[in-house]
């Protein structure tokens, strides 16, 4: 299937302005299939997040054209065929886990059960059932975001973007998170960009994209199937 | 922001908190000015209430010493040298004038003939006046007919005499003969009470009544009638003191009372001083007292309310100092440098608060009060002054030093408590002292209903109100109590009721009403503290708004039972209106209907009382008359059975508890006939008790069907006419002096002069600046409260909006947690506000019953203002709402970089 997700042509974010004006990301030119399983890797501070983030719709280009040609607009993004998996903290407090991996589908408008459902199934693949019931504050950090993870994939959507998704994992549970990410995409036929620092994770993706100083470069630097 | 390296402590401490105040003015604007305006609120109260106790106090003084007929009436015991004690007295400071009254005893007095019949009275007083007595002193006598000088009789001994001017009489002295004096004149005498007190009797006797039987004579032709040596004779020189007091009346009262005894002293007790301009400024000091106690806690309610909205604006930016605090830390300063920080932020909010405040207090003081002053004396300036600086920076030191000394301690700041989760019960709620506070107060409140408040009342003498501070305490217990109570419910809602919640929210909430009030039971703490911020602001608004409104209406109930009507016009049972007046007066402008009554004498028994006749079928339309006005609570049931029973009679209830009387029981009264001005038993019907009736005395006093007065006694005369207008009373009234004439000797009064005259010590306090100022902030505090709390609330909760817009929210969807978490706090908040405000009210009116006359049968309720307050409120928060829901809508790029 080489449905094309997302088109970018010289996009550009800057921050800022004059000389205060920072280059998060400059005339980067991509395309995502579905399928694909991208790594996105760099230092910190070279733009990856801010790249994930207009991929996501979260985040408008200053400059450069950004389109979804097979998943829509960028206001019928999300909920449904985009979904996030960020970085740090993202589980609403006063929201229970199992509530907070629901909710993408419950914004979506699809039933309470069904809803509620598909998320303990979620909580499963990445061997969080028993905390199902907890709050945010009351579960680790790595059990937060593999929270997040499971949020992202509960409402089978057509790409995943995850900043940094094992940031706060020892090594074997990163690897079986990542290992329950990219099932749950297979079975979906989701395509899956990951920024991320760790290269065991790198080296399970279909391509390795660098980005330095806001320049996306790396093994190819216009992105194809 | 500041270096906080801790080598600047010592002297460079107050440098860098001022380079600290200088970088928070420019960098938090915003903080520091919504800290200062809360701060200033609660001061601006605090301060508005001292210059309402000037203005009120100044007042009071002024009303009770106006009122005084007679400063201090000094009586000389026997053998005492009245020209030594005379040059004493009027030597004595602040002495504006002394004149010397005789009082003579006599045995009674005795009119008529054989052929036309003979009237005696028994024991009596004749009292020999200087000749510029009646000048000096206006309040003791009032003309009515005849001559201004010369033999006086008093109204009520000529009727008892059925004499007039010209009248012959003769006075029963002790140890002489009768002597014979012709009556030039009929007067009434208002001061009987204080004019014929008992000087020197112990404290606590009873008040004794003033003679019915009273002749007044030039001090020559007493001479001549009491010589030397007769028993039964004293002396009273009566004193005019200067009108150079003190404005408070506690220092009044001192002020008089000292020179009351230093003047005994002087006079080497040879003299008893009847200290009647210090018996009202005591009751005026007391009242001053308790009506101080009494808006102080109609004030001091505003004040928390200011102090919780204070403590919700330095909540909200606690996080950010805790940041603040954390960089300060890491830059190696001590905890003490970070406290001296917060104490320098503190003291420049407070002092800022202050200033704001006070002069926001000066501006209300002058447009409501009529004085930018905070006190009476400079004294008591200084104290409010100081007051309000205290309230000011210890409020602003509690919300900012508080947090930081115990954050200042933290082992780790980014461990901020979540206001989420599953919190511990607080302290009170395990010791139920919501329960303990409504109980304790509950039991003050019966307590106070047992002992009863009331106005203790010498049978014509000297009023002396009597509040205790004890049943003050009643309204506060409950409020706290209520208070927490509403928090233990709104928790208790928050965290078991989510089977009521989750449909309630659904209409705003659809699918996400689930998660919406999950998320609204985790955040229980917060929202119930918003709730009772709430509840506690709305209830503080209805009470004083119910209460302002019940005390205005009653003063009004109490203005028209003592004038009668919009306009009243009296004579004397002696006389009696020109016949023909009700009719002409029916056709004055602005008249648009007309009542005439009689007003009669009457014995029950031995004991003379008033008796009104009355056309029972017509008067309603004249004069209004509430159903408290009569025993069984139904004013038209009431006039309709006396219209139907020709010889029916209204009693008091003091009249059917002493002579045991039953509806139904024939009542024999006695009422002069005009055939010869004798008491004659007429037979009445006994048809119902009246406790009040219009310009009724407060004693007992009779209702009864004038045409049926009229034939049984020979003659139709009334007395009093009660006007009703829809035009300016005032004006009305002089049109019906007019119609009178100055011959007629009738009294016309209106009501809004009578308003300003008639209420009592303590309810004569002008509400009208306070209500204002109160209903403002009130109003004032619930559109903070509401708006504030709100737009506080979501700006906590950004984070959780930006994640879950992040997430795909729309706009709609993010607006049912906002809306759903409003619609929670204040519908909630309001109506148990509105309940606990109401049950203040009602307490407080209960309370004071004493000081309402006639005590009010239900509450007044000012629909309009609470209408206004609700709408306000709402307004409040959909605008707070909408724009915090606008900002969140689409998620910022600072929060995502946080993700």
């Amino acid at each position: 299937m080489d449905d094309v997700l997302v088109r970018a042509e010289d996009l550009t974010r800057v921050y800022g302005t004059r000389t205060a004006a920072v280059r998060a990301v400059f005339r980067a030119t991509f395309t995502i299939e579905a399928g694909r399983r991208i790594a996105l890797i760099g230092p910190s501070g070279s733009g990856k997040s801010t790249l994930l983030l207009m991929i996501a719709g979260l985040e408008r280009p200053t400059a450069g054209t950004l389109s979804w040609p097979a998943l829509g607009e960028a206001d019928s993004l999300r909920p449904g065929p985009v979904t996030v998996a960020f970085q740090g903290p993202s589980l609403l407090p006063p929201l229970s886990v199992v509530e907070n991996v629901a909710l993408p589908l419950l914004l979506e408008g699809r039933e309470q059960g069904v809803a509620f459902d598909a998320a303990r199934a979620a909580l499963d693949l990445f061997e969080l059932a028993d905390v199902a019931g907890k709050l945010p504050e009351e579960i680790s950090g790595g059990q937060a975001q593999r929270a997040g993870l499971a949020r992202a994939i509960v409402g089978e959507p057509r790409l995943v973007l995850a900043d940094e998704p094992t940031g706060q994992l020892d090594h074997e549970t990163a690897g079986r998170a990542v290992v329950a990410l990219l099932d749950a995409a297979d079975a979906s036929g989701a395509a899956v960009v990951v920024a991320t620092h760790d290269a065991e994770i790198a080296v399970r993706m279909d391509a390795r994209w660098r980005m330095d100083a806001g320049e996306l470069r790396g093994t190819v630097s216009r992105c194809s199937a | 922001m500041a270096d906080g390296r801790g080598g600047a402590e010592g002297h460079g401490v107050p440098l860098l908190g001022l380079s600290w105040i200088v970088a928070l003015a420019r960098r938090r604007p915003g903080r520091l000015a919504g800290l200062t305006l809360a701060v200033a609120m609660a001061v601006l109260l605090t301060a508005s209430l001292g210059a309402f106790f000037t203005a009120s106090r100044a007042r009071m003084t002024n009303d009770a010493i106006a009122s005084v007929p007679v400063d201090w009436q000094i009586q000389l015991r026997p053998g005492t040298d009245v020209a030594h004690a005379t040059r004493v007295v009027a030597s004595a400071d602040g002495v504006a004038r002394t004149m010397a009254v005789l009082y003579g005893d006599t045995t009674g007095f005795r009119a008529g003939a054989a052929s036309t019949g003979v009237r005696t009275t028994g024991p009596g007083v004749v009292l020999g006046l200087p000749s510029n007595y009646a000048s000096a002193f206006p309040g003791e006598i009032r003309p009515l007919i005849g001559a201004r000088d010369g033999v006086l009789l008093a109204q009520q001994t000529a009727a008892n005499l059925g004499a007039t001017v010209g009248s012959e009489i003769s006075i029963g002295r002790r140890g002489l003969p009768r002597a014979s004096v012709t009556v030039d004149g009929i007067v009434d005498l208002p001061a009987a009470d204080s004019l014929f007190q008992s000087i020197g009797a112990p404290p606590g006797s009873a008040p004794t009544a003033p003679p019915d039987n009273v002749v007044l004579v030039a001090a020559a032709r007493f001479a001549e009638l009491f010589p030397e040596g007769t028993p039964g004779v004293t002396t009273q020189l009566h004193v005019e003191l200067a009108r150079d007091l003190p404005a408070d009346p506690g220092a009044a009262f001192v002020d008089v009372t000292g020179r009351a005894r230093n003047l005994e002293a002087a006079l080497s007790g040879t003299v008893l001083i009847g200290d009647n301009i210090g018996a009202r400024l005591s009751a005026a000091r007391s009242d001053a007292v308790y009506a101080q106690l009494l808006f102080l806690f109609l004030g001091i309610p505003g004040v928390i309310v200011a102090a919780l909205l204070a403590s919700v604006v330095a909540a909200a930016g606690r996080d950010r100092r805790r940041r603040e605090q954390a960089l300060l830390r890491l830059r190696g300063a001590a905890p003490r440098l970070i406290v001296a920080l917060a104490a320098a932020e503190a003291l420049a909010v407070g002092v800022a608060g202050v200033l704001l405040g006070l002069a926001g207090a000066a501006v209300v003081g002058r447009i409501a009060f009529g004085t930018a002053r905070f006190g009476v004396t400079n004294a008591q300036a200084l104290v409010w002054l100081a007051v309000s600086v205290v309230v000011g920076v210890g409020l602003a030191a509690l919300t900012i030093v508080g947090p930081a000394i115990s954050d200042a301690h933290a082992l780790t700041v980014g461990a901020a408590r979540a206001d989420i989760g599953r919190p511990r019960r607080p302290l009170w709620s395990r010791l139920y002292l919501d329960v303990v506070l409504l109980g304790a107060g509950a039991l003050v409140y019966a307590q106070a209903a047992r002992s009863g408040y009331q106005v203790v009342l010498a049978p014509e003498g000297v009023p002396t109100i009597s509040v205790s501070t004890f049943t003050l305490l009643a309204p506060a217990l409950l409020w706290g109590g209520a208070a927490l109570l509403a928090w233990r419910l709104g928790s208790l809602v928050l965290e078991r009721g989510r089977l009521i919640l989750e449909p309630l929210a659904r209409p705003v909430a659809g699918r996400l009403a689930g998660v919406v009030s999950a998320s609204m039971s985790r955040q229980r703490r917060s929202l119930s503290r918003a709730t009772v911020l709430m509840a506690v602001t709305a209830s503080f608004a209805v009470a004083i708004a119910v209460f302002n409104t019940t005390y205005a209406a009653q003063a009004e109930v109490d203005a028209q039972l003592t004038n009668g009507a919009d306009v009243s016009a009296t004579t004397t049972t002696l006389t009696g209106l020109p016949e023909g007046t009700a009719r002409r007066a029916t056709a004055l402008p602005g008249v648009t209907s007309v009542a005439a009554m009689q007003h009669r004498f009457a014995y029950v028994g031995n004991d003379l009382q008033d008796l009104y006749g009355i056309d029972p079928s017509t008067i309603g339309a004249t004069t209004p008359m509430s159903d408290a006005f009569f025993g069984n609570g139904d004013v038209a049931g009431t006039l309709a059975t006396l219209a139907t029973h020709p010889d029916g009679v209204l009693v008091s209830e003091e009249t059917v508890h002493d002579f045991q009387l039953h509806e139904g029981d024939t009542v024999r009264l006695r009422l002069e006939f005009a055939s010869d001005g004798r008491y004659h038993v007429v037979p009445f019907l006994f048809v119902g008790v009246a406790r009040e009736f219009p310009t009724a005395p407060r004693d007992s006093f009779i209702v009864a069907n004038a045409a049926y007065v009229a034939r049984q006694t020979g003659t139709g005369s009334v007395q009093t006419l009660l006007v009703r207008t829809d035009a300016p009373p005032p004006v009305v009234a002089e049109r019906i002096r007019r119609l009178l004439g100055p011959a007629s000797g009738a009294t016309v009064q209106d009501i809004e002069t009578q308003r300003r005259v008639t209420l009592s010590s303590l309810t004569a306090i002008d509400l009208h600046g306070l209500t204002r100022l109160e209903l403002a902030f009130a109003l004032a505090t619930a559109v903070a409260c509401s708006g504030l709390v709100l737009a506080i609330g979501i700006g906590e909760r950004r984070r959780s909006y930006a994640i879950a817009s992040a997430l795909g929210a729309r706009t709609r969807q993010l607006s049912s947690f906002v809306w759903t978490e409003a619609a929670f706090v204040i519908v909630v908040g309001v109506a148990l506000g509105a309940l606990t405000g109401w049950g203040i009210a009602q307490v407080l009116v209960k309370i004071l019953t004493g000081v309402f006359d006639p005590p009010p049968g239900s509450l007044s309720v000012p629909w309009g203002y609470l209408a206004a307050v609700l709408g306000a409120i709402a307004a409040a928060a959909a605008i707070a709402g909408s724009a915090a829901i606008r900002s969140v809508r689409r998620p910022q790029p600072e929060v995502l970089r946080d993700l």
